[in-house]
């Protein structure tokens, strides 16, 4: 027979898990910090990607400059000054991603959380069964 | 008032039933509109410069996820950038991979104010944007905006200075069009201001949206309009800006007005839509159609007014008098309750 009340809530379980469960579960399987350390390290790399797009374009478009002046130009202080550059684009970034990517975890989290609490209830109804047809089954035996 | 909230009950029932074909024809006519937005303004390359073209790509992103809409656009963007010279279409797609390097790392599922954005700045009420966020979203939404505002900057330079460069490669060189692709966009003070107001605007009206008082969200619409105003009319004085003022004033009256419009559709309603699952047990399948509840009365309902301190008033109605005991007896409850 159908128990109604595991219907719903396995309903609300599968609703969950084909819409915002389907990025909030693996978040989870993660500490907090090791999923934001994880996010971290994917920003340095597309924040490196970026600085490094921003300063190919910089050199292009500076090119006439730099061909004329290539003797005269400073390496030493050219690149320390790329380099202090890059370290404040990337603190920023990081910041940013830090902030963001804490919000989804706490977020996810609180999901996951609901989610467990049906799954819970689910379970619960299992054993309420279970323990139903175990007693029929004794009354059944006692009558027999 | 109560006819405003069967309507919103209305639109949020049609959404619910229908929402299977109503994101499609959102995301086709949303894609349409940017597609031809594009074509208008920067449609370089002729054979792209077509309704046909637009209608099929449209079609197309009313299929996929909404960041599909963001992907075609940037396509037929290059591709009209790449017709009008080959260092402007580097610079675009250099640019756009930029962009996208901020927006799918930080905002990848907020397609559709990314694509609204742009759109708003062509009708000239850009100011809702930031609002809507506020409003609706978590505060990381603002980097779809943001990405929003920095393309549609970007094309509206490229639009402004197309002679420049677009010129043949004897009067310009490679260099000198790269420098002017890149400097219509890094030094558009304009941009920077919007930029500015917007991301100021946007995390003040979630901040106050949050906060437990009564009219929340109508102090956050106000206050946000109000001080993206201030902030753009005082940098628009100081950077000597002409000519924009107008056009921020309406654009402001017709953003609150939407803003509200928003508050109408979105305060407190879930638009949450019929859903089909299927899961199993160690009995059954199950392909479950799950349809949202209805809270709200309709107007079939009747709803009758007493006042005890004026019983002639309330019993006599369309000129009948109503006993007491005839109207407990319509109502199915004891008399007594109407002493």
């Amino acid at each position: 027979m159908i128990d109604e009340e595991r219907v719903k809530q396995m309903t609300r379980m599968a609703i969950y898990e084909e819409g915002k469960g389907r990025s909030d579960v693996p978040m989870t399987q993660y500490f907090r910090h090791d999923y934001i350390g994880k996010e971290m390290v994917k920003s340095i790399l597309s924040g490196t990607m970026a600085f490094a797009l921003i300063c190919a374009m910089y050199l292009l478009c500076q090119m006439e400059y730099f061909m004329e002046n290539i003797n005269q130009i400073d390496i030493l202080a050219f690149g320390t000054g790329i380099l202090i550059k890059y370290a404040i684009f990337m603190v920023v970034y990081l910041v940013i991603t830090y902030f963001v990517y804490d919000v989804r975890y706490t977020v996810g989290r609180k999901n996951v959380k609901m989610f467990y609490g049906h799954l819970k209830k689910v379970n619960k109804l299992y054993e309420q069964e279970e323990k139903r047809k175990q007693s029929d089954e004794w009354q059944g035996r006692i009558e027999g | 008032m109560e006819t405003l909230l069967e309507w919103k009950e209305k639109i949020r029932r049609f959404y619910s039933k229908n929402e299977v074909y109503m994101v499609p024809i959102i995301k086709f006519f949303l894609a349409f509109v940017l597609f031809l937005i594009i074509n208008k303004n920067i449609g370089y390359m002729k054979r792209l410069d077509n309704v046909a073209i637009i209608l099929v790509l449209a079609l197309l992103c009313a299929i996929f996820p909404v960041n599909a809409i963001i992907l075609f656009g940037v396509m037929l963007t290059l591709l009209h950038l790449y017709a009008l010279s080959m260092e402007v279409f580097l610079t675009g797609a250099v640019f756009f991979l930029l962009l996208a390097l901020l927006y799918f790392r930080f905002a990848p599922k907020e397609g559709y104010y990314t694509v609204l954005t742009p759109i708003c700045f062509v009708l000239r009420i850009p100011y809702v944007m930031p609002i809507a966020e506020g409003l609706l979203c978590k505060p990381y939404a603002i980097f779809s905006v943001v990405s929003g505002t920095f393309a549609y900057y970007f094309l509206d330079g490229i639009k402004r200075n197309e002679a420049v460069l677009g010129a043949s490669s004897e009067n310009a060189t490679a260099t000198s069009k790269f420098v002017a692709a890149l400097n219509q966009l890094i030094g558009n003070k304009e941009m920077y201001l919007v930029l500015v107001a917007f991301v100021i605007s946007m995390l003040l009206v979630y901040q106050i949206r949050k906060l437990s008082v009564d009219h929340a969200w109508t102090i956050a619409i106000l206050t946000g309009i109000l001080l993206q105003f201030v902030i753009l009319f005082a940098g628009y004085l100081i950077l000597g800006i002409d000519g924009k003022v107008i056009t921020l004033l309406v654009g402001s009256v017709v953003s609150t007005v939407i803003a509200f419009a928003l508050k109408f559709l979105f305060f407190h309603v879930d638009y949450s839509r019929v859903e089909r699952v299927q899961f199993e047990d160690d009995e059954y399948y199950y392909y479950v159609k799950a349809v949202p509840k209805i809270s709200v009365t309709q107007s079939k309902k009747q709803v009758k007014k007493f006042n005890s301190n004026n019983k002639k008033k309330t019993a006599v109605h369309k000129g009948e008098r109503i006993t007491r005991e005839a109207l407990a007896k319509e109502m199915d409850i004891d008399k007594e309750l109407l002493k």
